[in-house]
């Protein structure tokens, strides 16, 4: 079993303003799900009330259909995994492994078989990891848990490239074996972009847009070319991106319409889909929304 | 933890309780040892140059308040992010703590009262006074009664302090810059309240006792009930401060 989520009007409010304001949000069970947005946009605040490592000051929070706030059957079953884990530091990575017991789904064996993989050493004390190994052991952590709703946010944050793969793997494979629900929170958005079933846009502390990953892709093109056959399908239209080389050019649109795709049809432009992060870029531009 | 393997999900808050206690007393191991080898050759060494007239697992007795309240605070400290973050409720963290509190001060208690009767022996056969500073005076703590009550006080005060600990603990975590401050009335409940157990010198800041004018002719049963509530008041404190504490954001 997997679980859905759902947000009320919800409302999180901090001492220095609104983190989130009136969102509603209904996630489906059993996806993988992108959460993106811009430094303090709101996603970490979106994620610790679905954990309930906060309260929100108002409106209604479900996950698998019921109260997350102080729900031991639920919260034992959601797993958060921010950057660098929240770990006892004086502990050995053997003993911080071991605490994941307390979810009577941690599966111990399984931890202890990645922790070989990432080479992890046992009996050092957290405290003593490197930024990447610590956040190894907070994504093994995570997906040891074998919660039917597991966030990671930022995880990958000191993981070198050949390490987030290896990770991007395993989560796919743990996923595959153990269809659940999925929300990875991430900059590096084209890097996770092959992952994603669909896409959560957070901007000010608002949902900005909950779609399909296809269907965000189809709100842009990516037109290649000769470079005046594209410069000539490309005016009028807003160029979120654009790279040339020698006389091919390639360019980045949004709000590609019908008539548009047959105009470079009939340049015999190539039409690809749009880069999840220069659409990303372009519906958060400030100026976009009265920023 | 060993107690967290094979646990569920109903029982889990008291088999944590357990294994914090486990792994607490277990950490600590040396440190007790320790504890307990000075308090028997401490005075052999000193016979040496001085008359024994103090009892030197009193003052053992007494810095394991101090070590209590901050084991508490400290433990509380970690274990909020770490226990929340992985699936517990704040509810059940309360209780595991009550559970730790419990077994914590038993295990304090029953060895500083051991240690205590043990002391009562060994000071006899050495032909030493197994004495306490009261009122400016040395005062032999008494007959095996005498003796045997005297100890068994402990319990309850490392549980009042214990309590005093975990409230100050719970409220740095939530008001970071702040919640310390409440050390300050916290500790002059307390520490006032158990320098009048048994009129001693204050064992620790002496402007902490303050209280101490009012309570001093309280009589010991009634102080004895003091110490129980407030340790029952703190207790309540802290779950309240527990129960819908947020997790601080991560610092980059």
């Amino acid at each position: 079993m997997s679980f859905s989520a759902t947000l009320r009007d919800v409302t999180l409010k901090y001492r220095d303003g609104d983190a989130l304001a009136d969102v509603n949000l209904d996630l489906e069970a059993g996806k993988i799900y992108g959460l993106l947005g811009r430094n303090g946009a709101g996603k970490t605040s979106l994620l610790s009330l679905l954990a309930a490592f906060r309260k929100p000051t108002s409106g209604e929070i479900l996950v698998g259909g019921e109260p997350v706030w102080e729900n031991a059957g639920i919260v034992s079953r959601v797993a958060l995994i921010r950057e660098g884990g929240d770990f006892d530091d004086s502990d050995t990575v053997k003993a911080a492994i071991e605490t994941g017991q307390i979810r009577p789904g941690f599966d111990t064996a399984y931890a202890l078989k990645l922790a070989e993989r990432f080479e992890l050493p046992l009996k050092k004390k957290v405290r003593e990891l490197s930024r990447g190994k610590r956040s190894i052991l907070a994504a093994i952590c995570g997906l040891a848990a074998r919660a039917e709703l597991t966030m990671f946010d930022e995880v990958h944050l000191g993981m070198d490239a050949p390490t987030r793969d290896a990770f991007y793997k395993e989560l796919l494979a743990e996923y595959m074996d153990r269809p659940h629900t999925v929300i990875l929170s991430t900059h590096l958005i084209d890097e996770v972009a092959n992952y994603l079933e669909e896409v959560i846009i957070v901007d000010k502390g608002r949902i900005l847009r909950h779609e399909e990953l296809e269907v965000l892709q189809d709100l842009g093109a990516t037109l290649t070319g000769p470079a005046a056959a594209v410069d000539d399908v490309a005016a009028g239209l807003e160029v979120l991106a654009e790279q040339q080389l020698g006389g091919t050019k390639s360019v980045t649109v949004a709000a590609f319409g019908p008539g548009t795709r047959e105009r470079a049809a009939a340049a015999g432009l190539e039409i690809g889909p749009v880069g999840l992060q220069d659409l990303f870029i372009h519906l958060t531009e400030p100026s976009r929304n009265g920023a | 933890m060993l107690a967290l393997q094979n646990l569920t999900l109903p029982n889990r808050r008291f088999t944590l309780g357990l294994g914090i206690a486990q792994a607490a007393l277990n950490y600590f191991k040396y440190w007790i040892i320790a504890a307990v080898a000075i308090a028997f050759l401490g005075p052999l060494s000193l016979s040496q140059y001085n008359e024994i007239d103090l009892s030197t697992w009193f003052y053992t007795a007494n810095i394991a308040k101090w070590f209590t309240a901050f084991v508490a605070g400290g433990f509380l400290y970690v274990l909020v992010p770490n226990m929340i973050a992985t699936g517990m409720t704040r509810r059940e963290l309360s209780v595991a703590m009550g559970v730790f509190g419990l077994l914590w001060s038993a295990a304090l208690g029953v060895l500083v009262f051991a240690g205590l009767l043990i002391e009562r022996v060994y000071y006899g056969a050495m032909d030493w006074t197994q004495g306490i500073q009261a009122d400016n005076a040395t005062t032999a703590i008494g007959t095996w009664g005498e003796t045997a009550a005297f100890a068994a006080v402990y319990p309850l005060l490392y549980l009042a302090y214990f309590a005093a600990g975990a409230l100050i603990g719970a409220a740095a975590y939530r008001w970071q810059s702040s919640g310390w401050l409440l050390l300050f009335p916290v500790l002059v409940v307390v520490f006032s309240l158990d320098n009048a157990v048994y009129d001693t010198e204050p064992f620790g800041p002496s402007w902490a006792g303050v209280l101490g004018r009012f309570i001093d002719d309280w009589g010991r049963g009634l102080v004895l009930t003091g110490i129980a509530v407030v340790a029952a008041g703190l207790a309540i404190a802290s779950r309240r401060i527990l129960i819908d504490i947020p997790l601080h954001s991560k610092k980059a």
